[in-house]
């Protein structure tokens, strides 16, 4: 056993560090198939005081690590290439839940569904939603800014976080805010920085009242372009859906052959998923009005769901339309893109051209209300042409989404996967001062080395140590 | 924006980009600091700024992009509030920032200094209206995080990083900014000796009032202490919402107008005042400015 491996183990037991190959091959992926990297030694704390410790360990062997939450990023940034993982999902306890304050502290390694489930009684709920949040784990969702669905009426992740006690990648431990009452908003830049500013101990977020009322809608359109304008004129006229998603024709036929069957019209282009929420009288006005307005935005039919099976029903072929494309293909790229949102339909031809032109078949399913494009790809990453013609499109979706003015991710994180897109979304000058933002945090270079922004653009990291450049 | 300056001579008001690029070049070659300004309409934030110079941003002024149906708006630093209001009104919509102040203020001053106002727990606060933004930091670089979408986490997130940081880290330039639709129905009530615990509830409770603001009525020409409510919404919401007001105390409608008087007479002391420099705040000013010429003295940093 390593050095390194003797004194985590001093910390959390041997029982709870892995040093063997096969015994690490689990963590050798997140949820993006196609990037695998062995770590060299994982190590599992269940405490605050046992992170700190392992942390700075870490510190004292110079040794770079990556946090790692349930391991269902979709960027490649939970990867620990032959450095240390950290797995923070024994850290799972809800350690306050204030039904007054609307508030709860939780540990980085509470699962997202299981904190809702834990607010229920009290009539509430933790808002982000993301569709892996049966699995995901707020520290997780911390790093990665996460959205979900309800993100278009709620806010994403940071829009519910008050507070976090971070351990930072030299072992001090700090408490940020937003700086509501004075300070810099660092708990802002903190959110969604991919794991390179640190390590969640613990962080307190906001927990919203559940509706009175939620009613879903589904329309179902002939034609792409009719639905992706709708979605546009449904925002435009002032109705705020709590969730408003679209699904394309080769999406609908994956979930209605699957066991999430929803009752999706199979002949359908499209269908928008849209549900509004809030006090009942205010919802069943803004039903009637959604109703008629998506008949004159050209949807073919209207199906309201008042009932929580009913609706259930609707939003399980959503949220489980990735795992139904799982009996298309053994692998499933998901990408993540934002497009302004008038410019949808525009994209989603460009898109349906480049999957054509490189014989690959895209399925789409995504967040329409925010122009949050969801372009996955069922496919088979062991097969090295199929592959390469998968990346190219990818490549190609995410050049068109930039030129569109759009971004390369709107809430899966730059991670490994998007590294590539960064030049030609940001200028160098800005890459180097999202550089100089990680050096006030991680000025060792240590915490999820190589992730978020590349290295290159680092105009002043010269002093980088010996066999990190190029991963720092 | 900022407090006087204790000995400014100079005034400088750049018509470009690259012209405050060039300014705050000098002014670290000179070892000159620059006392960062608005409107100038901003109370001081406590702390005299030790600058010579003063940079004025209301040149930077106009919308250079705005597409209605993205509810996204792009416009420089220097544009007021009023202007921003009258754009987007033309399409029934707003970018609810309704600081503090008045609508003479500029759109830079409100975000660098992260100015909330009376709806801001409701129509959000100005970190969740800013998509994105322009600056230049202490190093005279120009930097442009985050974009005009409303959906975006690539890179690290500098612009919830620039807002509210008071100039101190970068001089900002242009703001992309977040729309909403203004509601349908939107109108006032003025509750003069209203059930407290009620009206706590309505604020909490489903109807989602804009404002429930508990204030004092001579200053705006009502009479005694109450609560000034307003409602938005949909007409069916909003009707709903104003029965259930009805139980909490005895209701007058008022001009929607009066929250103008509201964000002038009942602003609360500034955030600014008791500023946490902790080492990693520090380190924060230490990267963007090095040498100390954003705004010193502003935050009750040392000299």
């Amino acid at each position: 056993m390593s050095s390194l491996a003797a004194a985590l183990a001093d910390v959390v037991g041997g029982a709870q560090v892995l040093a063997r190959p096969a015994t690490l091959h689990v963590y050798r992926s997140d949820a993006l198939p196609g990037l695998r990297a062995l770590p060299s030694l994982a190590v599992f704390p269940a405490t605050p005081d046992e992170l700190i410790g392992v942390i700075r360990v870490l510190a004292a062997h110079d040794a770079p690590f990556v946090a790692r939450g349930a391991g269902t990023g979709l960027s490649g940034g939970a990867l620990a290439d032959g450095i240390t993982l950290v797995g923070l999902h024994r850290m799972r306890r809800i350690l306050a839940l204030d039904p007054v304050a609307r508030t709860a502290t939780v540990e980085p390694g509470v699962v997202n569904a299981t904190l809702t489930r834990a607010a229920a009684p009290h009539g509430l709920h933790y808002a982000p939603d993301p569709s892996s949040q049966a699995a995901c784990t707020i520290g997780g969702n911390i790093a990665e800014n996460a959205g979900g669905p309800h993100c278009l009426k709620y806010g994403v992740t940071l829009d519910h976080v008050v507070a976090a006690t971070i351990v930072l990648p030299d072992g001090e431990v700090v408490t940020l805010d937003r700086g509501d009452e004075g300070g810099y908003d660092l708990l802002g830049a903190f959110v969604g920085s991919e794991g390179c500013f640190g390590v969640v101990v613990d962080v307190t977020v906001r927990l919203t009242p559940d509706p009175e009322r939620i009613v879903t809608l589904l329309a179902d359109f002939t034609s792409v372009d009719t639905a992706a304008d709708a979605t546009s004129q449904v925002v435009a006229a002032g109705i705020v859906p709590a969730a408003l998603e679209l699904m394309d024709a080769a999406t609908i036929g994956a979930v209605e052959s699957s066991v999430y069957a929803a009752g999706y019209p199979r002949d359908a282009a499209a269908v928008l998923l849209v549900e509004v929420d809030g006090a009942a009288d205010g919802v069943e006005a803004d039903v009637t009005h959604l109703t008629a307005l998506l008949r004159d935005a050209g949807a073919r039919g209207v199906r309201v769901a008042h009932d929580p099976a009913d609706r259930a029903r609707l939003w399980q072929g959503r949220k489980k339309a990735f795992g139904a494309m799982g009996r298309i293909a053994p692998h499933l790229v998901v990408q993540d893109a934002v497009v302004p949102r008038t410019r949808l339909a525009e994209l989603l031809r460009t898109i349906e051209g480049i999957g054509v032109r490189h014989g690959v078949r895209v399925c789409n399913v995504f967040h329409a209300g925010d122009g949050n494009l969801h372009p996955n790809i069922p496919c088979d990453t062991d097969d090295p042409a199929e592959a390469a013609r998968v990346h190219a499109a990818m490549s190609e979706i995410m050049t068109a989404c930039i030129a569109a003015g759009g971004s390369i991710t709107g809430e899966h994180g730059v991670g490994i996967d998007k590294l590539g897109y960064m030049d030609a979304l940001f200028t160098p000058e800005t890459l180097d001062a999202m550089c100089r933002l990680r050096e006030v945090f991680d000025p060792g270079r240590r915490a999820n080395p190589g992730k978020a922004v590349p290295v290159h653009a680092c105009r002043e990291w010269h002093a980088v140590p010996a066999g990190r450049r190029g991963v720092a | 924006m900022t407090g006087a300056p204790t000995t400014s001579s100079v005034t400088v008001t750049p018509t470009s980009v690259d012209a405050m690029v060039d300014v705050v070049r000098d002014a670290v070659a000179t070892t000159r600091p620059l006392r960062i300004a608005g409107a100038e309409q901003w109370p001081a934030a406590g702390h005299p700024v030790r600058a010579t110079i003063t940079v004025r941003c209301s040149a930077l002024r106009g919308i250079s992009h705005y597409t209605p149906g993205d509810l996204t708006l792009s416009c420089g630093a220097g544009t007021t509030l009023a202007e921003l209001d009258e754009a987007t009104g033309a399409n029934g919509q707003w970018c609810p920032l309704l600081p503090w102040g008045d609508d003479a203020g500029t759109v830079g001053a409100t975000i660098a200094t992260a100015t909330a106002g009376p709806f801001a727990e409701r129509l959000g606060r100005p970190r969740q209206l800013v998509l994105g933004l322009e600056a230049v930091d202490g190093r005279a670089q120009r930097i442009s995080p985050g974009g005009r979408v409303v959906k975006n986490v690539a890179g690290f997130d500098l612009t919830r990083l620039f807002t509210g940081s008071w100039g101190t880290l970068a001089i900002l330039t242009t703001l992309h900014l977040r729309l909403r639709a203004r509601p349908s129905v939107d109108e006032s009530w003025w509750i003069n000796d209203g059930d407290a615990a009620r009206l706590h509830a309505f604020a909490r409770g489903p109807h989602l009032p804009l404002a429930v603001h508990r204030t004092d009525g001579a200053s705006k020409g009502l009479d005694g202490e109450g609560w000034l409510v307003r409602l938005g919404g949909n007409r069916a919401a909003v009707e709903s919402a104003r029965e259930t007001l009805r139980g909490c105390g005895t209701m007058a409608p008022v001009a929607t107008e009066i929250w103008d008087r509201v964000r002038l007479v009942d602003a609360p002391s500034s955030p600014a005042l008791a500023w946490p420099w902790t080492p990693l705040a520090r380190r924060v000013r230490a990267q963007f400015d090095p040498s100390g010429i954003l705004n010193p003295g502003l935050l009750g940093d040392p000299e």
